[in-house]
């Protein structure tokens, strides 16, 4: 590798959280880093021979390691052992061709459905291993767990500055809308649209009553440059809204409806499960590091997400 | 039944195919224990190959990579990578080949550090491992996650047990990879051979439960044969048999009849201060069951170190 420019290789460059890093990075470029997105038509990362390949062809020098098998809480309940093996493979794949190949820093993205299912709140960092997660989502919740073990054992045997970054729920543009296999707010979103479309009330699945923060893809993308740049703990790093913004699901409905100017009625689903009633992060150490960041206002955040579906929906990912 | 044993070779293996020979097998019962001439269990086309060739219908899997203590300080991230993909490829191919009861082996070493006791299989995943070798810990803990995936996704029945400290001959009596009780009898031994005193590793204070591993052997083939659970079984001397490394030193030195002095290297590392396990759920199935005397199941090691010295793993 010539000179001192970072090579960023980003997996699951086109999901969610790689839309918001392209995002952010185009707002705030640098001139001694380039950034490649990698998408799974570049190369299956449960096959090593070809994650090798992919990422030789780059040759990079840092990883966001963003590509994962990912589900809402249904399409999790339905196949643990999938989510668990399909996600251990691409992760093992990923670190350890990324350290193979004399890359030095990897920052990879957990998520608060990991965290123990029996938990006084708010949870933070240190509590990740501390209990058994959620039942629904054992299988993804145990795999993305081992990546902090394999973060913590790259760095001691390597000296490596292997990382992760555990957002609370994510949204914005390029979502997987799917309303079996897609999150809530996507969902909402995809709903929202269709009923606007059809003059029919909105069906929300469970009580409404579940809480959540959330977090923009724009917002995230930013944080998850500055983790890059500037963040050098072995430990992973929550990156929230704070707790005082989280809100119920009949809350995040409402936002949904006012960025589409929807008024028609809520209608609500009890057959259907709520998961977990919350899982309130503490953004406190982020806050210790970023002292004034400033996330986007939610309801402008949805709106914006709403506007992009409008425009969007022909390719969005239904 | 057609059974695979996977580790044939090691501690645990041979004492399985001790009992299967000495007490005789059920009608039927045919026992192959494979060993890593057979296949390489990291591989998963090797793997596959070995279940292709033998077609178990039930496997006894054990096969892993093990150290005590000090070896398993120096490479953390060696022993996670290595048993994830064993334990991934052994439970894949058993149940691509339609294997009915796969009993894996796990450890009281992988339950959480900070914990109260005695420990009990509803904890295993209720904290952090002792730092000295989550690596190993975290890919024992994923077997009993993959069990439960496999019952989940795929109605399999696949389970495990979770022995305590275990010992016995053909054991690995390396010094420096080994465990604390093979370790001390290869040191005896030495200090015997070289009229020197015998130093033990740590203050001497930790305490431990031990089983022996021909009982731990006719505990596992009652598992395979009659436990239906999916969730681990610990399979323990009761809590009132833990001893101090100092007390298990001087059982050796008696065993051995050694007469020189018994020293403490204090700067080396202790470990886990106790582990101690609660055996009620074994003895709920089995009240009656009698482990073997521990100063009995020391002499035998022994005596077969001894005899055996010149092809024992050290």
């Amino acid at each position: 590798m010539e000179g001192s420019k970072k090579r960023i290789l980003v997996t699951g460059g086109s999901g969610l959280v790689g839309t918001g890093i392209r995002a952010a990075v185009e707002m705030d470029p640098r001139d001694d880093e380039e950034y490649f997105y990698l998408s799974s038509k570049d190369a299956d990362l449960t096959d090593r021979q070809a994650t090798l390949e992919a990422f030789k062809k780059i040759a990079p020098t840092h990883v966001i390691h963003l590509a994962a098998k990912v589900g809402g809480l249904y399409g999790n309940m339905r196949g643990n052992l999938h989510f668990f093996r399909i996600n251990m493979a691409i992760n093992d794949n990923v670190l350890s061709i990324a350290q193979e190949l004399g890359v030095k820093k990897v920052v990879s993205c957990l998520s608060t459905c990991i965290f123990p299912d029996k938990t006084t709140y708010p949870i933070d960092e240190t509590m990740i291993h501390n209990g058994a997660p959620h039942t629904s989502n054992y299988g993804y919740s145990y795999a993305k767990r081992m990546i902090d073990v394999l973060n913590t054992g790259f760095n001691q045997h390597y000296k490596t500055q292997f990382t992760a970054v555990v957002p609370t729920n994510v949204f914005g543009p390029a979502d997987n809308f799917n309303l079996e296999e897609g999150h809530v707010l996507p969902g909402l979103v995809h709903k929202v649209y269709t009923c606007k479309k059809n003059n029919t009330p909105l069906m929300v699945w469970g009580t409404g009553k579940a809480r959540r923060q959330f977090i923009y893809s724009k917002d995230l993308g930013r944080l998850f440059i500055w983790v890059l740049r500037s963040y050098e703990e072995t430990q992973p790093i929550i990156l929230s809204v704070g707790e005082e913004d989280e809100i119920s699901i009949k809350e995040a409905a409402e936002l949904v409806a006012k960025g589409f100017d929807f008024e028609g009625g809520f209608e609500y689903d009890l057959t259907r499960s709520d998961g977990q009633y919350k899982k309130t992060a503490s953004n406190a150490k982020l806050r210790r590091y970023l002292p004034d960041f400033k996330f986007t206002p939610i309801g402008q955040a949805i709106r914006e997400t709403c506007e992009w579906f409008t425009a969007n929906h022909e390719t969005a990912r239904t | 039944m057609k059974v695979l044993v996977t580790g044939g070779s090691g501690l645990v293996g041979k004492a399985i195919e001790y009992v299967v020979n000495s007490e005789g097998t059920k009608d039927g019962e045919e026992w192959f224990f494979a060993t890593s001439k057979d296949a390489d269990l990291t591989d998963a086309k090797s793997t596959n190959d070995l279940f292709e060739k033998h077609k178990p219908t039930h496997v006894i899997h054990l096969a892993a990579k093990v150290g005590g203590l000090f070896g398993n300080l120096k490479s953390n991230l060696e022993y996670f990578q290595k048993n994830m993909a064993i334990n991934q490829n052994v439970l894949e191919s058993a149940h691509q080949h339609d294997v009915q009861n796969v009993v894996s082996c796990l450890s009281t070493c992988i339950f959480p550090d900070k914990t109260s006791y005695p420990i009990n299989e509803t904890m295993v995943h209720n904290g952090p491992p002792h730092t000295s070798n989550y690596g190993y810990s975290y890919a024992k803990r994923m077997v009993d996650v993959l069990n439960k995936g496999y019952n989940g996704d795929h109605g399999r029945n696949y389970t495990s047990v979770i022995p305590t400290n275990v010992f016995g001959p053909d054991d690995n009596f390396n010094i420096e990879v080994g465990h604390v009780l093979p370790g001390l009898i290869h040191k005896v031994y030495n200090a015997k051979h070289n009229g020197s005193s015998f130093t033990v590793w740590g203050s001497g204070k930790p305490r431990r439960q031990f089983i022996y591993s021909r009982d731990l052997a006719r505990l596992m083939i009652w598992v395979l044969r009659n436990y239906t659970e999916t969730d681990p079984i610990i399979l323990s001397v009761a809590e009132e048999d833990e001893i101090s490394i100092k007390e298990a030193a001087e059982a050796v030195v008696s065993a051995m009849d050694f007469k020189n002095p018994l020293l403490f290297d204090t700067n080396k590392s202790d470990g886990q201060y106790k582990k101690t396990a609660d055996n009620s759920k074994l003895r709920t199935y089995l009240p009656d069951f009698k482990f073997t005397p521990f100063h009995v199941a020391i002499k035998e090691t022994c005596d077969w170190f001894v005899a055996n010295y010149s092809v024992a793993r050290k």
